[in-house]
């Protein structure tokens, strides 16, 4: 049996995990209050063996060292293009204080970076903070994607199974892996230069919209006008076909919509899959 | 034939399936024995990775291999989790699910390593207990994995191998006998690995893991990020001259070489197990540099 001297196994649990995610020294995590918690700073060495090489915080560390790699990798394999943004030392110090707030909760590390979007936008230190944050919104958006749900493509049979004149009163419904991004800055653009490994410029802030679908089990994003931006919008937003277009076309545009643009768009999305159904709904 | 009580196959010679051999297999088809699946990457997705895992497990056996079951937690089981788990192992046909001897992370935290257990009478009865409702719930045995360790904790009683095999007994449940991890915590902790590998019940075992890892001088780190060294080997070969005939498994997850090389590096497995079982020498093996030098 162990002996009454050593701690049970939530204790020793609780402890360990404290201190692998203290991100102080191994010495300064153990006396940490959270740590003393559970054990006194004092009895902390005689809790761990030390090895013929190492001491009883050396083994300790190794823990703690690989916990916030892992965080790293995990992270940077959602976001490469805020990491290569921000720098590999910036983008270090940006995981470490981003799992200090929103440490694993998931059996899962995809989930991780569900909430580094949000996180950014509230350090007001981080370098380019705006564009960071809005450049994290694309690759979370991204990754949601990846994710999702597959859903069938409309198929050309059923569009062309739509009577001409029912069209009107038609809602088309996207496929589940499907969003629309609005952004102050260009970064769709940013993040296509870091896909193809080109020097990416600073880019300043411009106005920019974004789908961003799967076709074919591939991730895809498509750079939208304002007035395409929209239009999808009102359709994903369950608007029949004639009000979302209704919608568009009374709104001064430069360039003003054609109407042969508008049959461009609705070309493009079908044949890139955008959409799962076409509903008829009669009055 | 089946050294298991449970009548679990022996698989012959697999590799864990990985992301970027995905265009590769799918295009190939390679002659290969089967596959071991990383389960927490398939759970929560509905995208390519998925589709690619029905149309693998349509051609060849496949296995699931967790991280995240935290089978010595103090935290409550994760039955949400558990069932994701057993509807994947349903949708692929698993031929058995495994996870590791360890915890992961408590107060609902989750540090994504393989935290090493006391081995305190107190955490057997505890990990005994969760491992009967965590196979009730799935409905089949799991096998548990010895992890590589870096360090031990003055509450433990038992060794680590002594543990496992009580475990197993009194929770019936099977064993992943990873030979390098044998090899890596002996390095680390000073035990004799062959000693650990006779006090395993061989009944109890229905999979063995091989790997590479990296010796850092004071310790080595399982980093799954090379070829097997010579040492494991030999002790693979002897794992296999107590334990017969059990479905082995290469795994190789950073610096990843293309498929062939790392299908190359399972099948030296068949190898030894064939010289052993015929009573040879061993085969002489090349030093071989470690992998991208």
């Amino acid at each position: 049996m162990a002996t009454e001297t050593h701690p049970d196994l939530d204790r020793i649990q609780r402890w360990m995990q404290t201190l692998i995610l203290d991100q102080g020294t191994c010495e300064e995590a153990i006396a940490s209050e959270r740590a003393q918690a559970e054990i006194p700073a004092g009895q902390a060495r005689t809790v761990v063996l030390p090895s013929k090489t190492l001491s009883s915080f050396e083994r300790l560390n190794i823990y703690r060292e690989m916990y916030l790699l892992r965080m790293e990798e995990a992270l940077s394999s959602d976001y490469p293009a805020l990491k290569h943004f921000l720098g590999e030392e910036e983008f270090m110090r940006m995981v470490e204080r981003y799992v200090e707030v929103y440490p694993s909760r998931s059996y899962t590390l995809n989930r991780l970076g569900d909430r580094l979007p949000e996180f950014l936008a509230t350090l007001d230190d981080l370098p380019k903070k705006d564009f960071c944050h809005q450049l994290a919104r694309l690759e979370y958006g991204l990754t949601c994607i990846f994710d999702a749900a597959e859903t069938a493509p409309l198929k050309p049979e059923a569009v062309q199974a739509v009577p001409p004149d029912a069209w009107e009163h038609a809602r088309l419904k996207p496929v589940e892996a499907f969003r629309l991004l609005e952004f102050d800055y260009p970064v769709s653009q940013y993040l296509g230069f870091v896909d193809e490994e080109n020097p990416a410029p600073r880019l300043g802030r411009k106005k920019t919209w974004v789908v961003a679908y799967r076709n074919n089990y591939r991730v895809r994003r498509t750079d939208l006008t304002q007035p395409a931006y929209e239009l999808l919008s009102a359709l994903a937003a369950d608007k029949t076909v004639g009000d979302a277009i209704i919608g568009v076309m009374i709104r001064k545009w430069r360039p003003a919509v054609k109407q042969n643009q508008l049959f461009e768009w609705f070309r493009d999305w079908m044949a890139d899959g955008l959409f799962q159904a076409v509903e008829v709904r009669t009055a | 034939m089946a050294n298991n009580r449970w009548g679990y196959p022996d698989l012959g010679f697999g590799i864990g399936l990985r992301s970027v051999h995905f265009e590769h297999i799918l295009k190939n088809n390679p002659v290969i024995d089967w596959f071991e699946v990383l389960s927490e990457n398939y759970m929560d997705t509905g995208g390519r990775p998925l589709h690619i895992l029905d149309q693998v497990a349509e051609r060849y056996p496949v296995v699931l291999h967790g991280v995240s079951l935290s089978v010595g937690s103090t935290d409550p089981i994760d039955f949400d989790y558990l069932k994701k788990l057993k509807a994947l192992g349903k949708r692929v046909n698993a031929r058995w699910v495994s996870d590791h001897l360890c915890w992961t992370g408590v107060t609902g935290l989750n540090t994504h390593d393989l935290l090493p257990m006391p081995y305190t009478d107190q955490a057997l009865r505890h990990t005994i207990e969760r491992v009967r409702n965590i196979q009730d719930f799935l409905e089949r045995p799991i096998a548990l994995e010895n992890a590589s360790t870096y360090l031990e904790f003055s509450a433990s009683k038992w060794p680590e191998s002594e543990f496992i095999a009580a475990l197993a007994e009194e929770a019936n449940c099977g064993i992943l006998l990873d030979v390098n991890n044998v090899y890596v915590s002996s390095f680390n902790h000073g035990f004799d690995p062959k000693k650990y590998i006779d006090n395993i019940p061989k009944d109890r075992v229905v999979q063995m893991h091989l790997a590479g890892h990296t010796n850092k001088g004071t310790h080595i780190l399982d980093t799954h990020s090379d070829y097997v060294i010579n040492t494991v080997w030999e002790l693979y070969r002897y794992a296999h001259r107590r334990l017969g005939g059990v479905a082995t498994l290469l795994e190789w997850d950073a610096n990843i070489p293309g498929f062939d090389v790392v299908h190359g590096e399972a099948l030296k497995a068949r190898q030894f197990r064939e010289q052993e079982d015929k009573q040879m020498p061993a085969p002489e093996l090349e030093e071989i540099p470690a992998y991208g030098d």
